[in-house]
């Protein structure tokens, strides 16, 4: 049972590492990466909590072995701003209210993250579609649909920052 | 427990792969052998990933399609020739497992799943064959099973024409309006020709192990007028052509049941 040498572009950076077979992407990520913002929830593709962007789609991390995307791009919840600041669609989480335990969040905001790359102005039913394989047993979805268009608001009229 | 993890990248290192002994299991989108690997309780000892095998694309030429094996099933959603695919693609799970599901994994899929599949059977679509030697057979995709395939082969391609313009008719009935599987999953070509249907093809999924052709349905259907009478008489036919199972969804009685109903209102599209 031999490990692979595995090489991804995660969040922009390149990063090498083992795996022994069968690690699974979402593993890969948590364990040997740090990078806990993608939720290990069923491990059967139904929760949609372990959701990440690889080579510009979206997809479930936890059905993925990762010697088979050896060389691919992936996009977690960490890559999509810097330390200090949020990006749009985290904003629009916070201020709406849109989290309650925040176990699905990051899922739901990497399948918005998805939506908007191919559709900035969404209608509601789009984004209800989008979501449809992310589970939130808190928050109704409302919230998160409303977040989700703001979001989507908010990418497309950049505020400016005064300096 | 898993002891490796193979990408072939051509037909001959995938048919070396396959040939090298028992415990292998093919995969291609994951999200069906995936969960079965994750859950622990499974006897497969390597898997082998059709990713790098080149099978993934859709091309579309004098009414002919052909699709890679390992297309996802977004990119049936997304290509302009096959439209008419888009509401059946978007009644299958949600947009992030359809990124990863392929066309040629969604062929042997069990019930209560293989929407796709129900589409492909009503389509007449056939199925590419290959091993290491290449292509071998091409085969109808309803007679797809695990006795055509022999140990170290896959479906590499499938292939249909395009139906014509308004012929096509799909209606699913699940649970809930989005991310659900298959209570009764429908799927019909109808030409009319002179007032009279000519050339049906009618499928079922959900209500038996496989998506099946419902010869029986297709029987009372041909020849006639497409009428409601001509419509719900083939329909209550279909009792002949299908094994419903009981799973979480449905039971088999009422799969039973209410088959006919949603025969009817694909092909009228109520």
């Amino acid at each position: 049972m031999k490990s692979t040498i595995i090489s991804l572009k995660i969040n922009g950076a390149n990063r090498e590492f083992l795996a022994q077979p069968g690690t699974t992407l979402l593993a890969a990520l948590r364990e040997g990466q740090g990078l806990t913002g993608t939720r290990r929830g069923c491990e059967q593709g139904t929760c949609g909590a372990c959701t990440v962007i690889v080579d510009g789609q979206t997809v479930l991390s936890c059905l993925i072995p990762v010697e088979t995307i050896d060389g691919a791009s992936v996009e977690t919840i960490e890559g999509l701003a810097n330390v200090n600041t949020l990006h749009p669609l985290q904003e629009a989480f916070l201020e709406g209210f849109a989290t309650q335990c925040g176990f699905c969040t990051c899922g739901m905001i990497m399948a918005a993250k998805g939506l908007l790359a191919d559709n900035p102005n969404p209608t509601r039913d789009d984004v209800i579609r989008a979501i449809s394989g992310n589970v939130c047993r808190c928050t109704g979805y409302d919230a998160i649909i409303d977040a989700i268009l703001d979001g989507a608001k908010r990418l497309r009229t950049p505020v400016s920052v005064a300096a | 427990m898993l002891q490796g993890v193979v990408a072939p990248q051509s037909m001959p290192e995938l048919g070396a792969a396959l040939a090298s002994g028992p415990g292998q299991t093919v995969m291609a989108g994951g999200t069906a052998v995936m969960p079965v690997i994750n859950g622990g309780q499974h006897a497969t000892t390597r898997l082998i990933s059709l990713r790098r095998m080149g099978l993934s694309g859709i091309t579309v030429a004098s009414g002919m399609v052909s699709i890679g094996a390992a297309t996802p099933l977004s990119a049936l959603a997304k290509h302009p020739d096959l439209a008419f695919l888009r509401g059946a693609i978007d009644s299958i799970a949600s947009p992030t497992i359809r990124n990863m599901a392929t066309v040629g994994g969604n062929l042997f899929v069990a019930a209560p799943y293989g929407d796709l599949a129900v589409c492909l059977i009503a389509l007449g679509a056939t199925a590419t064959v290959s091993g290491a030697g290449g292509e071998r057979t091409v085969v109808a995709v309803e007679t797809l099973s695990a006795p055509i395939l022999h140990t170290a082969e896959i479906v590499s391609r499938i292939s249909f024409t395009l139906p014509a313009p308004g012929t096509f008719h799909y209606h699913k009935a699940a649970r809930r309006a989005l991310n659900s599987a298959s209570i009764v999953t429908v799927a019909a070509v109808l030409p009319v020709a002179a007032g009279l249907i000519k050339g049906c093809r009618v499928a079922l999924g959900g209500v038996a192990p496989r998506p099946v052709r419902a010869a029986s349905v297709e029987a009372l259907l041909e020849g006639k007028p497409l009428t409601l009478a001509t419509v719900e008489a083939a329909a209550a036919a279909a009792k002949a052509d299908i094994h419903p199972a009981t799973d979480a969804y449905a039971s088999a009685w009422y799969r039973a049941r209410v088959t006919p109903v949603h025969i009817r209102r694909a092909i009228l599209g109520e």
